[in-house]
């Protein structure tokens, strides 16, 4: 796309005439978008995201761009970059005394010297492994006051990933597409490959179709992989990478029930082998009669995880407002089940504005192996993890949108969220100290988005 | 596994709507309001994409929705 064409297709931010009645009608007089026309789309938005208590901040910009061809052959280009920071929980209960925490310092074979610590932490020196000098054997200690969740400070990364998909229509069959994408940070890497293939019945009433995905991921920690269910140590470990691969499909059924009642209903199944932990999440081992954390031990997850979702989605034009309603089960081997729950109203304000609330319910049980906690002289279990994103819990979302049509070819919104998750915080065989305390580690967070959408030729 | 009424109710949906009941469903020329841009199932598909992607990070499950590269890709 040169540039000159760029800057000729901006929109002039204009109101419409009163006679204009704001619409993308397809093959409507004024704007030749959608089936059947050459044009492009290009969508950039912003996410602003923060959890209460100075934990995780995000910043992502994201942007598509869609290029569609007179007899429906399309590509499209996404960007997506983030940048993440803040304290994240590191796994551990609570404690009434302070706890201290290790964690490695410097790149394995690094001869640079370190002059101070950052994150509230400071530097110590270890026991040297054989062979490595006295001063290369240093680690970083943080130190959590009492009565205060464990979370790790130094938590900080930035991520970018493209993704690229191609899809046409071939002889008798409706369209048929293959895609792409690469996603990388500072300690992980994401290589995904889609392919998919879609079939119109009914007069177009009816579209089955059917995807398949898989990706390879490596995870590459700082410091390395941690041998599981091992004491936490400052020392760089020796296996630096770990892999999981994916497997799936997605089955679904759009239909056209009515002229106002437009509904999806999908079958997803996955499949997931390989390193699956978080390598810098760690659980507690308490003692068994005052409930003092003692050591805290890596986590372990199962190398294999199946999947399976249903999700139904309605969508209502009743006249002044659209409805979307949109229902999904979940399940897995580990254990896991939830049922989600969407529900969003648009209610158009004249021709040149919407505003859009939505609510979401979430709730999840936990995996067979999430442990608050494990309790020392029982036997460790094969598995065990005490993040709370595999516990138990419920969530909420309430979120408003508000959106402008500048013109017929071009949108600004602006949408604002608070995402609120609730779990037991004191379960009934907590013991000791560990009553004193909530257990659970949610988050409370808000979220801002501002997109710009605008079709072009 | 998926509870069996569940998945019965899901083929069952599915094999009422490929059964070549053509009289369900409008006729071509009562599909203007399918024809909007905010009645396509995700008209917004970077804002899904965006949320998709905190709920992923945050929670147990994910996906479900949509198909094709416009999913997650962060499973």
């Amino acid at each position: 796309m040169s540039a000159a064409l760029l800057a000729a297709s901006l929109p002039a931010v204009t109101e419409p005439a009163a006679a204009q009645t704001y619409d993308y009608e397809y093959g409507g007089e004024n704007n030749n978008f959608g089936p059947g026309f050459a044009y492009s789309q290009l969508d950039a938005a912003l996410l602003v995201y923060q959890e209460a208590g100075g934990r995780v901040s995000a910043i992502e910009p994201t942007t598509n761009l869609t290029m569609h061809a007179a007899d429906g052959r399309q590509l499209s280009l996404g960007a997506v970059a983030d940048a993440v920071s803040g304290a994240t929980p590191n796994g551990a209960v609570p404690s009434n005394l302070p706890q201290n925490f290790v964690t490695p310092i410097k790149a394995h074979g690094s001869t640079a010297t370190i002059t101070g610590a950052s994150g509230g932490s400071t530097i110590i020196q270890l026991p040297p492994t054989p062979g490595q000098l006295a001063t290369a054997a240093l680690g970083r200690q943080y130190t959590v006051p009492a009565n205060m969740l464990p979370v790790d400070k130094g938590f900080h990364d930035h991520r970018a990933a493209f993704s690229l998909g191609w899809s046409q229509p071939l002889g008798s069959i409706t369209d048929i597409g293959l895609g792409g994408g690469y996603s990388r940070e500072s300690d992980y890497q994401a290589i995904t490959a889609n392919t998919h293939i879609s079939q119109n019945f009914n007069s177009s009433n009816t579209t089955v179709s059917l995807s398949l995905n898989g990706e390879l991921d490596s995870s590459f920690p700082f410091g390395g992989i941690p041998t599981p269910l091992s004491v936490m140590n400052a020392q760089w470990k020796t296996t630096t990478t770990r892999d999981k691969t994916q497997l799936g499909f997605v089955l679904g059924l759009t239909e056209v029930m009515s002229r106002r009642w437009l509904m999806q209903l999908n079958y997803a199944f996955d499949q997931q082998s390989g390193y699956q932990n978080d390598p810098y999440r760690i659980i507690s081992v308490v003692d068994p009669v005052s409930g003092e954390p003692l050591q805290s031990l890596y986590e372990n997850r199962p190398q294999h995880r199946q999947s399976q979702s249903i999700f139904w989605d309605n969508k209502l034009d009743l006249g002044p407002a659209i409805s979307d309603l949109s229902l999904r089960y979940f399940r897995d081997s580990w254990g896991i089940t939830s049922k989600t729950a969407e529900f969003s109203e648009r209610i158009n304000l004249g021709s040149a504005f919407y505003f859009e609330p939505s609510v979401r319910w979430y709730q999840q049980s936990a995996a067979s192996f999430f442990h608050y906690y494990l309790v020392g002289e029982q036997p460790l279990p094969a598995y065990a993890t005490s993040d709370t994103r595999l516990g138990a819990f419920s969530a909420d979302t309430f979120a408003a949108k508000i959106g402008f049509n500048l013109n017929k070819r071009s949108e600004f919104y602006i949408k604002g969220e608070y995402y609120e998750q609730n779990g037991n915080g004191h379960p009934a065989n907590a013991f000791g100290q560990l009553k004193q305390h909530n257990l659970f580690a949610g988050t409370k967070s808000a979220i801002a988005f501002i997109g710009y959408s605008w079709d072009f030729h | 596994m998926v509870p069996r009424r569940l998945k019965m109710l899901f083929l069952a949906t599915m094999a009422a709507s490929l059964g070549g009941c053509s009289s369900l469903g409008p006729k071509p020329w009562e599909k203007d309001l399918m024809a909007q841009h905010e009645m396509q199932v995700d008209p917004y598909p970077v804002l899904t994409a965006a949320d998709d992607h905190i709920y992923f990070s945050k929670e147990a499950s994910s996906g479900g929705r949509g198909f094709a590269g416009g999913g997650c890709g962060c499973n």
